[in-house]
């Protein structure tokens, strides 16, 4: 397998997730902005967001049990750790397994579970609201995700990221078949859900009407809320970095050094903004679904994902 | 110590503890603690007969004859790699249940009698010993006895916990189908020991070799449908639900945990030993019936668990779901076994799939069922709408039932994952070995498990928030006090069990090597999965790429804690303030419990997604004063419905009801017509015999 990736590149490639993930919120914020005929913040607002976060001190629901301090801090960790598992600069798989797509998918739902839990801790009708409908929706969007990785890996016959995107190779664009624009197109329906966008969720209002995962942070504050917010930005970016992996992972292959680096990160780049300019129109042409609407939504990309299976199979 | 006393110290073990229930006569009291201190004992005793023969020498079986009971057949017990595997995981969990249950069953039932403590201590180790020796069992008849003790010392203690006739008829239900299920599996092994003319397994391995296909199969489909009555699945579970929760705690926890799993022995045993043809796959009808009961009956019973609102009916219904996971694993080997090309290796990573998440299972559910015993015991209530907030009151507990969430959940880095993933990659590597539509269905079933995964963090978020956070919705959850220490310890032990298995996988499988390599014929588990040492779990998906996959449990887990000691530093802040509280904001009221989202509420959005399965009942009624617009009172009603229930059982009632009613309507009374059917019946049997035979 070409282009084994050392432990100290993972980690690096992960802390660079971590860093640049509120600059993507920024941009798809200052576009939607723009698309909107408004000025909009700087893209660098969620950094000073978070600076500000950090430097508050924190207001504790009373009812609050002991759980509550830890879950922020659980929900960072297990959504960076995900962010270990995607290639960025390079691919091939690292130098000791970590893990795969299926243990990504697993590390999102864990730190969804202790956010709906976190939620559920203070007491309030918001955060249950927000629990109760980001785990509705969680398990819909989850098997078809689960396809559309599987629709990938079984032509790569494995569910190592970094393997996956190695296999498909740099001439990825000549090789893509018709098994791939119907996974893609699975993958476009189910990545506002992912990432909680519009139609499915709304990222910029605490609004009863739509809140699925801001409900959820509502009783957060201070540093503990700065490390829900990172969270959902590192997730963010983890999420572009996955489609990227599993449909378009061109990228210098095996080049090592500061340039094979540099190009690498370009190219990621260039990938991520591509599909943060996806997001952003789609949040700006569309309205948020009704709740009930979400599942039929969603079947869009099953049956996608679905005929993505099929054709791969048969 | 020779090895071969084990089975004899285990046995003796449970029987001194049956035979203590002759204590309470003079103290209730020190019969249970005698019987449970004995259940301790065969547990350990248990443990290290199964140990010694999983580490033991390849191919080891540990043979032991039983004193002849019967002029007509040899009695034997035969410990082999399977049956080793399942004591195991038998005397786990039992460990857990002995130290449990004597400071639960005062707490909780402080005012039974010295008769009621007797049965239990009674049924407890009759109830144990026999599941330890129906996996142990060298030949049939003592297969059915011991099955049929389990059924009976299970039955009794199911009825034993409260005199209430909901218990009662939970009782019966289970009586009825657990006899249905003994019934079939007589048939199958009378078909066997009849063509053998010996009941020891040896003997029927010989006599199966020689059958036609047509018969192997209906054998099989007997014994499975047996089996799996026992084990709950979907259509054959509504038993399960109503029983698991009515018996004692820790008894909940053997039964749904390790109970069900003596089933998927049951089924291992007659699918993959005494009925396998002698080379060659097997019939192909068997692996993929088994997995799409394993894909039904996970997915159903994650969604009826998720309606649930009784704590132990909730778990019931989990153990539904994880013994259709437990199938998958266990149809997708059948499937793949001896087929041509590499499909060895992937046989075996099903299988190990299957043999991980049965233990597994056992102890994240044997963790829940006493985190719910606590509950109940501090409680009395086992409606998680009436609790609430008891994280604060019993912090122990919430935070080892949590634990047992986050695994039963299918979440890294705990054990659930660690089985589903496997499972995953078995399926996955199904699908790409039968190309076409039954590789489709391979995949949906991997989707339909993802599915499940996802349904059972919403469960779990659900039963645990609502249980354990917030604020207390009844005095009883207000004034629940924490389970004393041994209820805790016995829990503790089950959670180190699901950590280990966990965060460290590759050492278990080394205990999986002598279960797989004898089903399999050879495949390892430790060689297939672990080929690349203890922390790193591999398989090999297509033939090309060998160990194309790799996870490593350990590192990811290590990963996790560093990630965690970093964020817990963001966490403190610039400041690093003393954190002030204030009331949770409710938009300006007076927060009481009434804000707290009920379970009701939480699940509603599933409610209605899912509500051609479901067909959810609502009835709401106002009391107004006189004008609509000022409402006194509002009355909710809600309720859903096990398809399986009203679809088949409901019918299949109604129908016997008017069959009775028709031939109630024909009996006149009139004692010469009654003669007159006999001699009917009569007649038209021996014309019957003279055709067929004559």
């Amino acid at each position: 397998m070409t282009g084994d990736r050392p432990l100290e590149l993972v980690a690096l490639e992960m802390f660079l997730l971590v860093l640049l993930g509120p600059l993507v919120t920024g941009l798809i914020q200052k576009l939607k902005a723009r698309l909107q005929c408004r000025q909009g913040a700087g893209i660098l607002q969620p950094y000073r967001d978070l600076t500000k976060l950090f430097h508050k001190g924190t207001v504790q629901a009373d009812t609050a049990s002991g759980f509550f301090r830890s879950i922020p801090v659980l929900v960072l960790a297990a959504t960076v750790a995900a962010g270990a598992l995607v290639p960025v600069v390079r691919m091939g798989p690292p130098a000791f397994p970590l893990g795969d797509a299926v243990m990504l998918l697993g590390l999102f739902a864990l730190a969804r579970f202790l956010t709906a839990i976190g939620a559920l801790d203070a007491g309030g009708a918001f955060g249950g609201m927000g629990a109760s409908r980001e785990m509705t929706v969680a398990p819909l969007v989850e098997p078809v995700l689960m396809m559309v990785v599987f629709s990938t890996a079984l032509a790569a016959g494995t569910t190592e990221l970094g393997a996956l995107a190695a296999h498909r190779g740099t001439s990825w664009f000549l090789a893509w078949g018709a098994a791939d624009f119907l996974g893609f197109a699975a993958m476009l329906v189910l990545l506002p859900a992912e990432t909680g966008r519009i139609p499915v969720d709304n990222p910029d209002t605490h609004l009863e009407l739509t809140m699925l995962h801001e409900g959820m942070l509502l009783e957060h504050s201070g540093p503990g809320l700065g490390c829900m917010v990172l969270a959902s930005h590192t997730r963010q970016i983890v999420t572009l970095g996955l489609v990227a992996a599993l449909f378009f992972p061109a990228g210098p292959v095996g080049g090592t050094g500061a340039t094979g680096f540099l190009l690498g990160a370009a190219s990621f780049a260039a990938k991520v903004l591509v599909l943060a300019i996806y997001l952003a129109l789609v949040e700006s042409s569309y309205a948020k679904l009704r709740l009930f609407r979400v599942p039929q939504y969603l079947g869009v990309g099953f049956v996608c994902a679905l005929m993505a299976l099929a054709l791969r199979i048969l | 110590m020779n090895l071969g006393s084990g089975p004899n110290l285990m046995v003796a073990c449970y029987a001194a503890g049956a035979c203590s229930c002759l204590l309470a006569r003079w103290s209730g009291r020190l019969a249970l603690g005698v019987a449970h201190l004995a259940a301790l004992a065969g547990a350990v005793a248990g443990l290290r007969v199964s140990l010694g023969v999983l580490l033991g020498a390849p191919g080891r079986t540990l043979t032991q004859p039983i004193p002849d009971l019967f002029p007509f057949a040899r009695l034997s017990l035969s410990v082999d790699g399977l049956s080793a595997y399942f004591l195991l995981v038998i005397s786990l969990v039992a460990v857990a249940a002995a130290l449990y249950g004597p400071a639960y069953l005062r707490a909780h039932s402080p005012d039974a009698g010295p008769a009621r403590q007797a049965a239990q201590a009674l049924a407890l180790n009759v109830f144990l010993g026999c599941m330890a020796l129906v996996c142990c069992a060298g030949d049939a008849l003592t297969f059915l006895l011991t099955w049929e003790g389990m059924t009976l010392a299970s039955y009794v203690l199911v009825v034993s916990d409260d005199r209430d006739g909901e218990n009662a008829r939970a009782g019966l239900l289970y009586m009825v189908m657990a006899h249905g299920g003994t019934a079939l599996l007589i048939v199958a092994f009378l078909a066997l020991t009849e063509r053998a003319g010996a009941f020891d397994f040896a003997a029927l391995r010989i006599a199966a070799s020689g059958l036609d296909g047509m018969t192997r199969t209906t054998l099989f489909f007997l014994a499975l449908g047996g089996f799996a009555t026992k084990a709950g699945v979907v259509p054959l579970h509504v038993w399960l639900p109503r029983a698991h929760p009515a018996a004692p705690s820790h008894v909940s926890a053997l039964m749904s945990g390790v109970m069900l799993k003596v089933a998927i022995y049951g089924i291992l045993r007659f699918g993959f030993d005494l009925l396998a043809p002698a080379a060659g796959p097997l019939p192909s009808s068997w692996g993929w019936v088994v997995l799409a009961v394993g894909t039904v009956s996970a997915v159903l019973g994650v969604l009826y668990a998720l309606q649930q609102h009784d704590l132990k009916r909730l778990l019931a219904f989990h153990s539904v779901e994880n013994i259709g996971i437990i199938l998958i694993g266990v149809g997708l080997a059948m499937i793949l076994w001896r087929q041509e090309g590499a499909s060895g290796a992937l046989a075996a990573v099903a299988l190990t799939a299957a043999l991980l998440h049965t233990v597994n299972h056992a102890a994240f559910k044997g963790l829940l069922f006493l985190g719910a015993g606590n509950v109940l015991a501090g409680t009395h209530v086992r409606n998680i709408e009436e609790l609430g907030g008891l994280a604060r009151r019993m912090p122990w507990t919430a935070g080892l039932f949590l634990l047992g969430a986050v695994a039963i959940s299918a979440l890294p880095p705990l054990n659930g994952f660690v089985s589903e993933w496997l499972t995953f990659q078995a399926l996955l590597g199904g699908a790409s070995r039968f190309p076409g539509p039954a590789g489709l269905v391979i995949v949906l079933s991997a989707a339909m498990l993802a599915l499940t995964g996802g349904l059972a963090a919403a469960c779990f978020a659900k039963a645990f928030g609502v249980t354990f956070l917030g604020r207390p919705r009844t005095p009883h959850a207000e004034h629940a006090t924490e389970a004393p220490p041994t209820m805790i310890a016995a829990m503790a032990w089950l959670g180190t069990l699901c950590v280990a298995l966990g965060v460290a996988p590759g050492y278990a499988m080394r205990l999986l090597d002598a279960p797989t390599a004898e089903l399999l014929d050879g495949a390892t588990a430790s060689a297939v999965v672990t080929a690349r040492g203890p922390l790193v779990l591999s398989t090999a998906l297509m033939p090309p790429g060998a160990n194309a996959t790799a996870i490593s449990m350990t590192m990811v887990a290590a990963l996790l804690i560093a990630l965690t000691a970093m964020a817990w530093v963001l966490r403190r802040g610039v400041r690093r303030a003393v954190p002030r509280t204030a009331p949770t904001w409710t938009c300006g009221m007076i927060p009481t419990a009434r804000f707290d989202y009920t379970a009701t509420a939480f699940a509603k959005p599933l409610r209605l997604v899912f509500e051609a399965l479901y067909h959810p009942r609502r009835e709401v009624t106002r009391e107004t004063a006189g004008t609509p617009y000022v409402v006194q009172r509002i009355h909710y009603a809600g309720e859903v419905v096990d398809l399986a229930e009203t679809q088949i059982y409901h019918r299949v009632e109604r129908e016997i009801s008017a069959l009775s009613q028709a031939i109630r309507a024909r009996s006149t009374g009139s004692i010469y017509g009654y003669i007159g059917f006999v001699l009917g019946t009569l007649f038209v049997a021996l014309l019957l015999v003279g055709v067929i035979y004559g």
